[in-house]
């Protein structure tokens, strides 16, 4: 049987380029589906990877209670002055706690592929706040002046808005900003941001010295306990939420991770039923060509299941090689390609399409799929082709 | 009797690869209105090119096909299909039906060509069906016929539009004799009775004797012989 | 009978093919009908946007308040019809989950702004009269049940209160209507001196400042006018019409267009490889069909012709039924996500672009397969056996 196999799929294939037309468009059409489906699962995964890799688990996010996002939380001088000797948190080779009160703004900047306004964070932050993002690497230029204009710019805010390049004096508002460093952090949410002196920040926003976030870096993950039962204790601290920073960050991505989820699964199944159907129709007609070659083989002695197995493999072969070609061509097109969406707190996320081995597998199996169910029913019919087709004269 | 057909210095030469395969040269005839000839011969004389080149389906290397004082060879595409579904009705060997259409349906197939009204076009089918003796099978289709039965549709759809000729390509080579006796008969029949002008092609020496005469085509050339019909 | 009969019998000679390619083509126009709609939803607000409206907000990005003496000065500008003023209110009912958007504004000059809001006058009138008065759209009556009399606390996520909560009390007083399908009845208005005059900061601050012009044509003159006002302030401002506001607003999402054309594209992709090759096939297997109809003196362009009307009904069988399913799956959705995207149907427009791509992708899968049955050689295919 399995010998039997082999030969009628060798033969099958042999044949393959009578019948190139429809068996390159059942190709093509399953590689277009699976790069549907690589394409949004590329962008989930990107945006997941950014925005979930951005927290540490040893820093917290210190906001007002009830406020869930930094844009809507404030927080005071006094709060920050007391947290600074608040237990568990770290402290440099100094001694100077790691802490730093942030306060960000949501400024116009316009984004290089559409060339139309959107929102980019600019955050005041204090001194510490390099140490307090684990991968912060400052790659070109040097840190900010405290007290003046200058800022630092992320990497991927360079990649996605434009007038940002070192060098350059920016105007946003009735302000204007001199670009004095730019800086990674290892792919993360901050590299989407522009860093300012926070003082700069508070003063030219009329804020005061109001703050809307303080993060520390903690002695160790687990200090985030001793550091929240200080703050219940103390009457100015007892309002305040206490986050791990890695957790602040996952519930951020999900809303949108789902959506893109949500949308591009059902998408690509109902683009899949329609290759489906070409897959079969194209199966259909292979068994249709090779009738008269079935019967033959049938009525010199091989099994009616060899025939079967012969088109099913077909069918299957033609389905991988689709996936691949899907897979193929979503990854040199748009594996590392950046794009950028409305992240929370109403300004932009930057990102890459990253496409994992997970849905490359995910993509693989969808298009054996389509293979197995749209070569089943003519694998079945060749195995029943009467064995009289072969005497026939038309 | 009036001439129908005038073939003048029919030549038919075919290029393959460098070679030029000649099937017949400078041949001339005439066939008269109402004459029912069978025209034989070895494979490869040129029976069916001959009766393509009447029936204005392929075109001569060199010489004229004059019908009714028309230069056949010499009309457009477009006016040749328009001669044809005018006068001339074609019978093959594998019948050639629409699998999908019915009977009836085959049959009017080429009514669709003229202005005739639907109801017209329904008289007319029933006539057609009714000579080759398939009334009651009208709304069978060709799977469901036997091939004679086939065969005697092909027949009504090729005189449904009453042209004056009809050209058979071995019409009984896929039948039994009973089957294509019955199809002979109703040749004959179609000649005698409504003086069709027939020209068949055929291999079988006892099909050709339905026919008023008998062409011999060998190497491009006749030999003839005139008979009496049975 | 006539050639459509014969198209027809052609079309559904082999019962399984025609079925499989149906499919595939109704999966196609399905998702040209429901992402064709969904995109239109989306700019809804770009479509909806009045023409003499313009917004004016804070010149570095819109989560930035103006001054509330801004709202005074513009209105002084030579072609301002009417000047209103918003400010987002961070709203949520209960649990930070249960997000309201909701509004506070000046309810006079809002409504004026606002003619596309239906509300009974009475209700209008207490809208205006009644300082603790919310003003909710229907959807969102509807999602918690709330009605006229109704006592409903919103909490802010941003603001608080004088009083150290951040819980402001209302009484629904005013429920509005949609006056076209495409509005979205899912937000509340509230009076903004009640909002204001408790506020612990932020005081005397709006969002943004809506404007009516006397006519579009002066819209330019008096963005221009505006920003210049302001241009030597603390707060600069940055004014466009309302279709530019709400177009850049879409655009911060991503480019939604480029997306929906790549999955349209790859799904027309996928049939039109499918289809056009099927029915290469198919004319090709029915050469000496074509050929006897042709001996019969059918002429070439009249059997072009009905191979070319052969896959232009394949497309319109399958284009139909694909853009009816969308149709009837937006039915169904319309009702589950009228709050986020009223509205959403297979409208008129939609379908008229479904129906020109239905007969172009017709002529485009036909046109190879009917040149091919045009060139059919009669002696050639009569020959084959």
């Amino acid at each position: 049987m399995f010998k039997q196999t082999g030969a009628i799929s060798m033969m099958n294939l042999r044949s393959l380029p009578q019948r190139a037309g429809m068996s390159l468009a059942t190709v093509l059409s399953i590689a277009l589906v699976v790069a549907v489906l690589l394409g949004f699962l590329a962008m989930a995964d990107g945006f997941q990877k950014t925005v979930d890799g951005t927290g540490s688990e040893d820093v917290a996010v210190i906001l007002r209670g009830g406020s869930q996002a930094e844009l809507n939380s404030v927080l005071s001088a006094d709060q920050f002055r007391v947290l600074e000797t608040a237990p568990g948190v770290a402290t440099d080779a100094r001694g100077d706690p790691l802490i730093s009160g942030e306060l960000y703004i949501a400024v116009d900047g316009i984004k290089r592929d559409l060339g139309t306004e959107a929102n980019l964070p600019m955050r005041g932050v204090g001194e510490q706040a390099p140490h307090l993002r684990g991968q912060f690497d400052l790659v070109a230029g040097r840190m900010f002046q405290p007290g003046t204009n200058e800022i630092i710019v992320g990497e991927a805010v360079l990649r996605a808005f434009v007038g940002f390049e070192l060098g350059e004096t920016i105007r946003i508002g009735s302000n204007e900003w001199q670009v004095v460093g730019l800086f990674s952090t290892g792919g993360t949410v901050f590299e989407s941001e522009v860093w300012a002196d926070i003082g700069v920040v508070q003063n030219l926003y009329q804020r005061g010295s109001a703050l809307q976030s303080i993060r520390v870096r903690l002695t160790s993950a687990d200090a985030i306990s001793d550091l929240e039962a200080f703050a219940e204790a103390d009457p100015r601290l007892n309002e305040l939420d206490i986050l791990n920073e890695r957790e602040f960050f996952a519930g951020q991505s999900r809303t949108l991770n789902t959506i893109i989820r949500l949308v591009g699964w059902p998408l690509s199944i109902v683009m899949a039923i329609g290759a489906f159907a070409g897959a079969w129709n194209t199966m259909y007609s292979s068994v249709d060509a090779r009738m008269r070659e079935i019967a033959t083989l049938r009525a010199i002695g091989f099994s009616g299941g060899a025939a079967a197995m012969g088109t099913l493999i077909e069918a299957l072969i033609l389905s991988a090689l689709g996936g691949l070609l899907g897979a193929a061509a979503v990854y040199l097109l748009f594996n590392g390609a950046s794009a950028s969406t409305l992240g929370s707190g109403f300004t932009q996320v930057v990102f890459s399409f990253s496409v994992t081995g997970g849905s490359v597998m995910a993509g693989m199996i969808m298009a054996i799929i389509i293979g197995f169910l749209g070569g089943l029913v003519p694998a079945i019919r060749s195995a029943s082709v009467p064995l009289l087709t072969v005497h026939r004269s038309d | 009797m009036d001439t129908l057909y005038e073939l003048t210095d029919l030549s038919k030469r075919y290029a393959r690869g460098k070679e030029t395969i000649t099937i017949f040269e400078e041949l001339t005839m005439t066939i008269p209105q109402g004459d029912f000839i069978a025209i034989m011969g070895p494979s490869g004389s040129g029976k069916t090119t001959l009766l393509n080149m009447l029936g204005g389906i392929d075109r001569p290397s060199s010489g004229s096909v004059v019908c009714e004082g028309v230069r056949v060879d010499r009309l457009s595409e477009g006016k040749l299909a328009q001669w044809r579904s005018q006068h001339v009705g074609f019978i093959f060997q594998f019948y050639n039906l629409m699998p999908t259409l019915t009977a009836a349906q085959n049959v009017e197939l080429p009514l669709l060509l003229t202005k005739l009204s639907g109801k017209q076009r329904k008289e007319r089918v029933a006539t057609a069906l009714d000579i080759v003796g398939l009334a009651d099978r009208k709304g069978h289709r060709p799977r469901q016929l036997s091939g004679g039965q086939q065969q005697r549709v092909a027949i009504a759809r090729a005189i449904v539009a009453d042209p004056k000729v009809l050209l058979c390509d071995e019409p009984t080579g896929d039948l039994d004799r009973v089957s294509a006796d019955e199809i002979l008969e109703t040749l004959q029949l179609l000649n005698k009775e409504l003086g069709k002008t027939i020209v068949m092609v055929t291999h079988d020496p006892s099909a050709a004797k339905y026919a008023q005469r008998e062409l011999h085509l060998d190497k491009g050339r006749f030999i003839e012989q005139v008979q009496e019909s049975v | 009978m006539n050639d459509l009969t014969l198209i027809r019998k052609n079309l559904f000679r082999k019962k399984l093919r025609a079925i499989l390619l149906t499919l595939s083509i109704l999966i196609a126009f399905l998702i040209f009908g429901v992402l064709g709609s969904f995109n239109r939803v989306l700019n809804a607000g770009v479509e909806l946007a009045a023409a003499d409206r313009l917004i004016t907000m804070n010149n570095t990005g819109f989560t930035q308040s103006l001054p509330y003496a801004y709202w005074g000065r513009v209105q002084g500008v030579e072609g301002v019809r009417n000047a209103s003023h918003m400010s987002w209110f961070g709203g949520y009912y209960q649990e930070p989950t249960q997000v309201v958007q909701a509004f506070a504004v000046d309810p006079e000059t809002f409504l004026a702004a606002y003619p596309e809001f239906l509300i009974p006058d009475d209700q209008r009138q207490a809208f205006i009269d009644q300082r603790n008065c919310l003003l909710i759209g229907e959807t969102l009556a509807r999602q918690y049940d709330w009605s006229v009399g109704d006592r409903v606390p919103l909490l802010s996520n941003i603001w608080q209160k004088t009083d150290g909560t951040s819980s402001w009390d209302f009484e629904v007083c005013a429920i509005y209507a949609p006056s076209m399908e495409e509005m979205s009845t899912a937000a509340a208005y509230m009076q903004y001196d009640y909002y204001n005059e408790a506020l612990s900061f932020n005081q005397d601050r709006v969002g943004m400042i809506v404007l009516n012009t006397v006519d579009p044509a002066v819209n330019d003159r008096v963005a221009n006018e505006i920003d210049a006002m302001f241009e030597n302030s603390p707060a600069q401002t940055d004014t466009s019409t309302e279709a530019a506001f709400s177009q850049a607003f879409i655009n911060q999402i991503g480019n939604i267009g480029l997306i929906l054309i790549y999955v349209v594209g790859a799904a027309f992709g996928i049939i039109l490889l499918i289809v056009g090759t099927s029915l290469i096939l198919a004319i090709s297997e029915r050469t000496k069909e074509i050929a006897v109809m042709k001996t019969l003196g059918f002429p070439a362009p009249r059997i072009f012709r009905m191979v070319l009307i052969e896959s232009v009904m394949l497309s319109l069988v399958g284009g139909l039924a694909g853009i009816g399913l969308a149709a009837l799956l937006l039915k169904g959705l319309a009702t589950a996500l009228a709050g986020t995207l009223p509205g959403l149907a297979v409208t008129g427009g939609i379908f008229g672009i479904a129906l020109a791509m239905m007969i172009g992708f017709g002529i485009i899968t036909g046109i190879a397969p009917a040149l091919n049955a045009h060139r059919v050689r009669i002696v050639e295919a009569l020959g084959k056996q």
